[in-house]
């Protein structure tokens, strides 16, 4: 009976760690796939390391994750621990209730405190502001320099610095206190009645008595700023970027292998920072239990030897070359952001070939800070919060009528972008601006259906495919009110546009209708690669850049189609604008003239599989493609790229709908979910 | 040895309301080991740390050699103390742990930092763990070490600083009894052969007397008493002395005239003169100073309550009148047998009476005094007033 029993909790043991971490080993395997797929493996390779490596942002987010990381461990763990010595020496009740209030920080979402954090920051740079505009106009000079206070702050690495101190206090003062505990109060009035000032015996006594606990709340301190995310991403402003940020836009549309590799490597990383901290307990434990002479190990003996009083100055070398160093990082840190001109540009995901900034940067001199955002709506509410400085976003066109009307965009300089004459006609003056006052398009595609030939027994041309019960289970419905309504609409005959209540809830009952008998395999934005590519959903709609991408990686026995259907689709362009408050207006201008030229617009289509506006680009790209592969390039894929001028004659973009109608989709989509 | 070292000029220590020193006048001559006896929360301790320098008392003076030191902090004092419970640096070996005071640099009469060469450093420390008879110890983790070794450690570490003071703060307080009888004598006799001022904290009034050149006796914040052990035990102030000291039997008695007290309507000669006439007070009569005689022969007639054992003699209890005695006898009586009893005069204490009187001395709820008397004293007597308002890292 006993035995049985132990064999069932050791299986259940087994499954309970299967999973936990099957997840982890899976994302660890598809990290060596050599193909593009997380779904097919295509061999061991070790390429998206090596690519990893290489990429540029990647490397930047990885120093910045680093710099932050050690900084805020450094100074968090200084403040902490004299933090939990103030808290000992306080009453019990006080020092209760405070540890009850260090308690919160950690229990609180990470939302919260990072969007307080990102609110609190945005108020203190407002009243900044009035005050250097007051303190500048004093004109006070000290030493012939007038002094001048700089009237513009903003969210950047300080102020994400400033957060990760802030969570990780409490995680130093949490492992500090329980030694602080267990030391017997009267050894500091021991160390002081033999001799010491107070802060001798700090130095002597206490320190080495709690030292394993600063040490693991460093740790611990540490591995929470490594992979925070939330908090990081409220309070890095545009400018910076931590690991966890880049990773999290580079998963955008699909999760590539780099992001396996650098997924590995931060999970890997927080491993061993977890597993050295408890061999650490561990030992520790065992070292109080015995409490026997031993001999000492060999690192204790070079610590012995180093703590020996003869060897203070190697100590306290050791010291000033860290407090050196720690001075030096700053500096650079500071002054490698300060003393070249800057653009801020924040955009999509896997959205420009990285090569052009490189090329930008040489040829200009500017720094590109080049950041990423998760989605339209994501952008404009970071922007409304105030906790942005970008200088150029690339919106989609929807998003930029609402942005003028709102007034958050402020008009271009077209005499400095004389590249904007090679965009062609069709792409110019479109309803989101109808004056082409704001704009210059970067991208341009369609949305359409995607379907598995094998899977299906006829040309799919219509969006009736996607309401057929026919393919009841293996439908793939987009995850987003407004295109899987347009598509609906589109099908019913009517405009993806329209503010008619009846329209909306005739097209919404079209989607509930299939919802009910179950037509839908589910809702899916990025899972919709891994399904297509691995034959597990017949139908799916999505844009035809990404449609590339998945052909490409498509597993045996699959055969992707895309399609335009003849009632019509959506189609879309994202173009470069600049905001109201930009910083840096002049080197938008220059960023935006580089990208509207040729030579971008063909790396960039390449890269990201989207059509280029650009009429040069678009003639050009064949030819491009065969000179760069060496092969032709299939002119059915091409017309997917970039469709046609008959084909987009029957496409329809999107305008911003009336709050009411916004109102109404949000309602049924809700209903729908539920 | 006459030469005064130490003295406490009206010291009051008070947090707010509460008042734990009240008022303290004391001197400390040099080389003497002078004891502070009391009950938990007395202000031994609390008088202790105001000498080391670890409180300030809130009014009064702390005097050495004549210069005022009330806000010389502990590190610049020259005195140096045993802890309760040792405090030793558990990171430190033995040998680490007795130089650690020798280790900090000391500014000297010109301001110029002084450093110990590593030779005089260990010179001295060997020196002094053969004192505390700990050779051949130096290497190991003082967590290695016996709760006695660890003392001895806790004295070396603050000899080896040559203090013209030591402090001790209940130090054989966590011993065992027969620990405590070696520690006794093995201090008695360090101190001798260091010449130095020992004051030492202690509840325990066997200690107390065994190894004090002086013994202070506090309760309530106040000195009840200052003498040599011998006049605490037999001049014994008021009752709460008698009783505190020993065992004692306090009766209310009645000063007839000039060394005659009455007691039970009974007079008594005695030794003691100077009272007012039928002045009203309390007499002390010790256990052992009580004899056992026929009843009819007897100064006072009573019936034995209970007999204990105790080796070298019986403690017996017997009602007088309703008022319990507690006779420490070689003669056993039993149970209930019909007594008389014989008090010399000079077995005989009479004291005026105070605040105290009526509160001890009646043996009717013996084994439960006596078990009061014997308990074990809380770790730190005024540890809770001390957290609340100067804090300290205790849990």
């Amino acid at each position: 009976m006993k035995r049985k029993n132990r064999v069932g909790s050791r299986i259940f043991i087994g499954l309970t760690f299967l999973f936990l971490y099957l997840p982890i080993f899976l994302l660890i395997i598809f990290s060596f796939n050599a193909g593009e797929s997380s779904a097919v493996w295509q061999g061991f390779s070790l390429k998206w390391y090596t690519a990893l490596f290489k990429n540029r942002l990647i490397m930047n987010s990885l120093y910045t994750t680093l710099l932050v990381s050690l900084l805020a461990t450094a100074i968090s763990t200084v403040a902490g621990t004299f933090a939990a010595i103030g808290l000992y020496s306080l009453s019990r009740r006080k020092r209760d209730a405070l540890l009850v209030v260090n308690d919160i920080p950690m229990m609180n979402a990470d939302i919260v405190t990072g969007v307080s954090l990102c609110l609190f920051f945005v108020a203190f740079f407002e009243g900044w502001g009035a005050f250097a505009h007051w303190f500048n106009t004093q004109e006070l000079s000290v030493l012939g320099h007038i002094l001048h206070l700089p009237d513009e702050l903003a969210l950047g690495f300080g102020t994400m610095l400033l957060a990760h101190i802030t969570f990780n206090i409490p995680y130093v003062i949490l492992n500090v206190a329980p030694k602080l505990r267990q030391m017997d109060k009267n050894l500091v009035d021991a160390a002081q009645d033999l001799g010491c000032t107070w802060m001798q015996a700090f130095g002597k006594v206490i320190l080495p008595e709690i030292k394993p606990g600063i040490v693991s709340g460093a740790l611990i301190a540490f591995t929470m700023s490594i992979d925070d995310f939330v908090i990081s991403y409220f309070t890095a402003g545009s400018s910076t970027s931590t690991l966890a940020m880049r990773i999290y836009s580079m998963t955008k549309k699909r999760i590539t292998p780099e992001v396996n590799a650098v997924s590995t490597l931060l999970f890997l990383s927080v491993l061993v920072l977890l597993v050295l901290n408890n061999v650490r307990e561990i030992r520790q434990e065992r070292r109080t239990e015995q409490q026997e002479i031993r001999d000492p190990s060999f690192f204790e003996k070079l610590s012995m030897k180093f703590s020996h009083p003869s060897y203070k100055w190697v100590r306290r070398g050791a010291g000033a070359v860290m407090a050196c160093a720690f001075i030096v990082a700053v500096v650079l840190l500071t002054g490698a952001t300060s003393s070249r001109p800057v653009v801020n540009v924040c955009s999509w995901g896997e959205y420009i070939d990285e090569d052009l900034i490189t090329q930008f940067e040489d040829e200009t001199g500017i720094r590109v800070n080049y950041q990423t955002s998760e989605s339209n709506e994501d952008l404009y509410s970071l922007l409304k919060i105030g906790g942005a400085d970008y200088d150029v976003i690339v919106p989609s066109d929807y998003m930029i009528s609402q942005l003028i009307e709102e007034g958050m965009l402020q008009e271009l300089d077209y005499s400095q972008i004389p590249n904007f004459d090679l965009i062609d006609g069709r792409f110019k003056y479109l309803p989101y601006d109808p004056e082409n006052k704001y704009t210059v398009p970067y991208a341009w595609g369609t949305l359409g259906i995607i379907y598995n030939a094998s899977m299906v027994d006829e040309e799919i041309d219509s969006w009736s495919a996607l309401y057929d019960d026919k393919y009841a289970g293996s439908v793939l419905l987009i995850n987003n009110s407004r295109d899987a309504l347009g598509e609906a609409l589109l099908y019913l005959g009517y405009s993806v546009n329209t503010t008619d209540e009846a329209e909306i809830r005739e097209a919404f009952s079209l989607i509930s209708d299939a919802s009910q008998r179950k037509v839908f395999q589910g809702k899916v934005m990025d899972q919709v690669f891994q399904k297509m590519e691995g034959g597990n959903a017949a139908i799916a709609t999505y844009y035809a850049g990404d449609y590339l991408s998945m052909l490409e990686n498509q597993a045996d026995g699959v055969d992707l189609r895309y399609v335009i259907p003849k009632e019509g689709a959506n189609w879309f362009v994202d173009a470069m604008c600049v905001l109201k408050d930009a910083p840096h207006y002049a080197e938008a201008m220059e960023w935006i003239n580089f990208i509207a030229s040729t030579k971008a617009n063909l790396a960039n289509m390449d890269y990201i599989g989207y059509a280029s506006p650009n009429t040069q680009a678009l003639e050009d790209y064949p030819s491009y493609y065969e000179e760069k592969y060496g092969e032709e390039l299939d002119p059915e894929l091409y017309e997917i790229m970039a469709a046609p001028p008959e084909v987009l004659e029957r496409c329809e973009s999107y305008v911003v709908l009336p709050p009411a109608t916004r109102a109404l989709y949000n309602d049924l989509w809700i209903e729908l979910g539920a | 040895m006459s030469k005064e070292l130490i003295r406490l000029r009206d010291c009051v220590m008070s947090y707010g309301d509460e008042v734990v020193l009240d008022h303290i006048n004391l001197y400390i001559n040099d080389k003497e080991f002078l004891t502070l006896l009391g009950p938990s929360g007395c202000g031994k301790t609390t008088t202790l740390r105001m000498i080391g320098g670890f409180l300030s008392p809130t009014a009064g003076d702390v005097l050495f050699d004549g210069v005022r030191i009330n806000d010389v902090p502990p590190h610049l004092r020259t005195v140096n103390t045993v802890f309760q419970r040792y405090a030793l640096f558990p990171h430190l070996n033995v040998f680490e742990n007795v130089a650690f005071g020798l280790r900090i640099p000391k500014k000297d009469g010109d301001g110029r930092k002084v450093k110990i060469s590593e030779r005089e450093i260990h010179e001295r420390v060997m020196e002094m763990l053969e004192v505390v008879n700990l050779k051949g110890f130096e290497k190991r983790p003082v967590s290695a070490l016996s709760g006695g070794q660890q003392q001895r450690v806790a004295i070396a570490r603050a000899l080896v600083n040559r203090p013209k003071v030591l402090l001790l703060d209940e130090p054989l307080g966590a011993l065992d009894m027969r620990l405590r009888k070696d520690m006794q004598n093995e201090l008695k006799r360090i101190q001798q052969e260091m010449e130095i001022t020992f004051i030492y904290v202690t509840h325990d009034q066997e200690e107390a007397l065994a190894m004090s050149d002086t013994v202070v006796v506090m309760d309530g914040g106040r000195i009840q008493q200052i003498g040599t052990p011998e006049d605490i035990y037999n001049e014994p102030k008021n009752a709460f002395v008698a009783d505190f000291i020993g065992e004692s039997n306090i009766i209310d008695g009645i000063m007839r005239a000039d060394r005659v007290v009455e007691i039970f309507n009974r007079k008594f000669q005695c030794l003691d003169k100077g009272f007012g006439k039928d002045e009203p007070v309390d007499v002390v009569i010790r256990p052992e100073d009580v004899d056992i005689v026929d009843e009819a022969a007897g100064q006072l007639r009573g019936a034995v309550t209970s007999v204990t054992f105790k080796g070298v003699h019986y403690d017996t209890i017997v009602d007088f009148y309703g008022f319990k005695w507690l006779i420490q006898t070689t003669d056993f009586c039993p149970v209930d047998s019909r007594i008389g009893i014989k008090i010399d005069p000079d077995g005989i204490h009479v004291m005026k009476k105070s605040q105290y009187s009526g509160m001890f001395g009646d043996y009717s709820s013996y084994s439960e005094e006596y078990d009061e008397l014997d308990v074990v004293e809380p770790e730190d007597e005024d540890g809770e007033e001390r957290d609340s308002q100067e804090g300290g890292y205790e849990e």
